[in-house]
């Protein structure tokens, strides 16, 4: 019996030992594809972590957009030695190939800001749901609208992200027999082509449009303006709800000339895998079945838009003290 | 008097005539088949972005007349837009100094893809493929990815505003394309720039300074870009470092469609004004007939494919017919 007891103290010791290890080895990486305003707010939340943990965490950003970009930096700095990653994966599709080699190596992963497709071996996705997101901007919307009228939806590139918010638009519309998609404008990269499609759209429904629905930035940034430019010569009122909080896009909240956005929580999106990261290289490991970790949104107006950060802050904290109870276990 | 010319051709030519018609019938087409076309929001919008087409057309169309490219037109229009932005908002200048800032960089960017192709001898291709890198990287490294808001009303009207309910960008695109036209039929620079993209080995025998030449053509063409991006930031309001991303396949398709030797030694300023018209009236119709957004790419492809070949088919028979 003591025996048993000795090799039980024993095994645990050196599971403990073992995991110790393994969170003293934990070098921490984040990596984002390239220069874009919601990764330098990500990384506040990766440099608030560091300084609430005393954890390095070596950021890097790329060269481009593309998979095979991602694929050589990523390569490289998990020969570097590091094993504890958050990447926001360039293709959602195309980054599993990368994925699968790293965990091979024992690289731990976790997505955020978009999810690879399942199955992945990405530990964890913390990020928006696209497709509830846009749906509950839809719903803001309509609301806006007083229950009733035509609705362009606009899109942005066309992929997964894309098609989930697309269909989170038309599920919301089709609750509504008073609301109508009278138009679906898409494939838009860059902000000349959404300020001209976009236009077109509007010349082409002109009289008939109550309201527009964007669900990406560059087509929400390019639709702020040119609403701001319809309404201030005498266009009669489109309502509009479009994501993200680039700065042009709450000028024209403010100025009223659109009625809002969907504020993500790109804080969070930096904060939470750090701390997800950590967790598991303490040993501890995703619940059963849980994969997604939603850091949430906020729908912004003039009516909150000073004040909405706050909002964005609880979100953050409450999954935070959440995360043993529904996400992990040891 | 204009008539007579118009008349023998030396206004229009035979070339110009069949791009005017394929505007022409896409023009038609779309006043048939929708109410909205001729609404004055949708003509307004049609003109001004066929004007800011036009600029981007410029950029690549004079270094095509040279037998050259230029892929950093782009480039040079996002540095543009964001000097100028960095200038009027972060360093609190007046636009008008801003504006020649930001063109003089331009201007030091074409300078620079002129000295590597005249002067190390580096094809432009290449050259300017390195640039397009370069010059991108700049723009991120100055803006941060951000974009610059305080632009100033004033020059956010030449961007909005209208007279005789055409946008301003349309007389600039007028009197630009009307100022190319004179260059290039009446003055030596321009005649040298055609000479040169026809047959390069004969200029240099003709005594023509092509290397002076090629550098001219980027100067020119880095010119055309920075005003594109400019405008761009007229028209937007602000000063985005995304402006001139899209910029590489419509400067080749505009410019191409109207009329532009690929191989150098001929460009057209009312074929490039009917290029950029033909090219918004598309994306504009494909929009009017709602078009499957996935398809969008495929649709826009096969009408400009189209165009082009309808004009190159024109051509071939007019030969044939003047041989016969």
């Amino acid at each position: 019996m003591k025996l048993i007891a000795k090799l039980v103290t024993g095994a645990a010791l050196s599971a403990m030992t073992i995991v110790s290890a393994a969170a003293e080895d934990a070098r921490y990486a984040w990596y984002a594809s390239t220069v874009h305003p919601y990764f330098d707010e990500v990384q506040k939340g990766v440099d608030k972590f560091s300084e609430d943990f005393g954890v390095e965490v070596t950021k890097r950003l790329g060269q481009d957009w593309t998979q095979d970009n991602q694929n050589e930096n990523v390569a490289a700095m998990a020969a570097q030695g590091f094993n504890a990653f958050s990447i926001f994966p360039s293709d959602v599709s195309g980054a599993r190939g990368l994925y699968e080699e790293l965990a091979e190596q024992g690289v731990t992963i976790v997505d955020f800001g978009q999810a690879t497709k399942e199955p992945t071996p990405a530990a964890f996705y913390v990020g928006t749901q696209l497709k509830e997101a846009a749906m509950l901007a839809t719903e803001e919307l309509i609301k806006s609208m007083g229950g009733k009228g035509n609705i362009i939806n606009v899109l942005e590139v066309p992929g997964d992200n894309t098609r989930l918010r697309q269909e989170g638009v038309e599920e919301v519309v089709a609750k509504y027999p008073d609301v109508k998609i009278i138009q679906t404008v898409g494939d838009l990269s860059s902000i000349e082509d959404s300020v001209e499609k976009v236009q077109n759209a509007i010349a082409a429904n002109l009289g008939n449009i109550d309201g527009m629905i964007a669900t990406g930035y560059t087509p929400t940034v390019a639709i702020a303006q040119l609403l701001t430019e319809y309404h201030e010569n005498g266009g009669e009122r489109i309502h509009f709800y479009g994501i993200d909080t680039d700065a042009v896009v709450l000028d024209a909240i403010r100025a009223g000339h659109i009625d809002g956005t969907m504020a993500q929580n790109p804080f969070g999106h930096g904060y939470i895998p750090m701390v997800l990261l950590k967790k598991l290289s303490e040993g501890y490991k995703p619940r059963e079945g849980v994969h997604s970790i939603d850091a949430g949104v906020v729908p912004v107006t003039a009516d909150n838009i000073d004040t909405y950060q706050a909002d964005i802050s609880a979100l953050t904290k409450n999954i935070i003290d959440n995360l043993d109870s529904k996400y992990l276990t040891n | 008097m204009f008539l007579t010319r118009l008349k023998s051709g030396k206004i229009i030519t035979g070339a110009e005539s069949g791009i005017i018609g394929a505007a022409l019938i896409l023009v038609i087409l779309f006043t048939l088949s929708s109410d909205s076309f001729l609404t004055q929001y949708n003509l307004f919008n049609l003109t001004r972005t066929q004007s800011l087409y036009i600029f981007v057309a410029l950029s690549q169309a004079v270094m095509l007349a040279t037998g050259n490219m230029n892929l950093s037109v782009g480039a040079i229009a996002g540095l543009t837009a964001v000097i100028f932005g960095y200038s009027v908002d972060t360093l609190d200048l007046g636009w008008p100094l801003a504006l020649l800032i930001a063109l003089g960089v331009a201007l030091l960017a074409g300078a620079f893809n002129g000295f590597v192709m005249t002067v190390l001898g580096v094809n432009s291709f290449i050259v300017s493929l390195s640039t397009l890198f370069i010059f991108t990287g700049f723009v991120y490294g100055i803006s941060e990815g951000y974009s610059y808001r305080e632009i100033p009303a004033d020059f956010v009207r030449i961007g909005r505003g209208n007279f005789l309910g055409l946008p301003y960008l349309f007389y600039l695109m007028v009197g630009t394309l009307i100022a190319v036209w004179y260059m290039f039929r009446y003055t030596v620079f321009g005649r040298q720039v055609l000479a040169t993209g026809s047959n390069l080995e004969a200029a240099k025998l003709s005594g023509i300074n092509t290397g002076r030449i090629i550098m001219g053509a980027n100067l020119l063409s880095a010119f055309f870009a920075g005003v594109g991006g400019l405008l761009w930031v007229s028209r937007l309001g602000s000063a985005q470092p995304a402006i001139g991303q899209n910029w590489l396949l419509i400067s080749f398709a505009v410019a191409i469609i109207g009329g532009t030797a690929l191989a150098g030694g001929r460009i057209t300023a009312i074929g490039l004004f009917c290029g950029g018209l033909i090219m918004v009236l598309i994306k504009n119709g494909l929009i009017l007939v709602q078009a499957n957004v996935y398809f969008e790419q495929a649709f826009l492809g096969s009408i400009i494919l189209l165009t082009i070949l309808l004009d190159r088919a024109r051509e071939v028979w007019s030969r044939k017919a003047g041989k016969s």
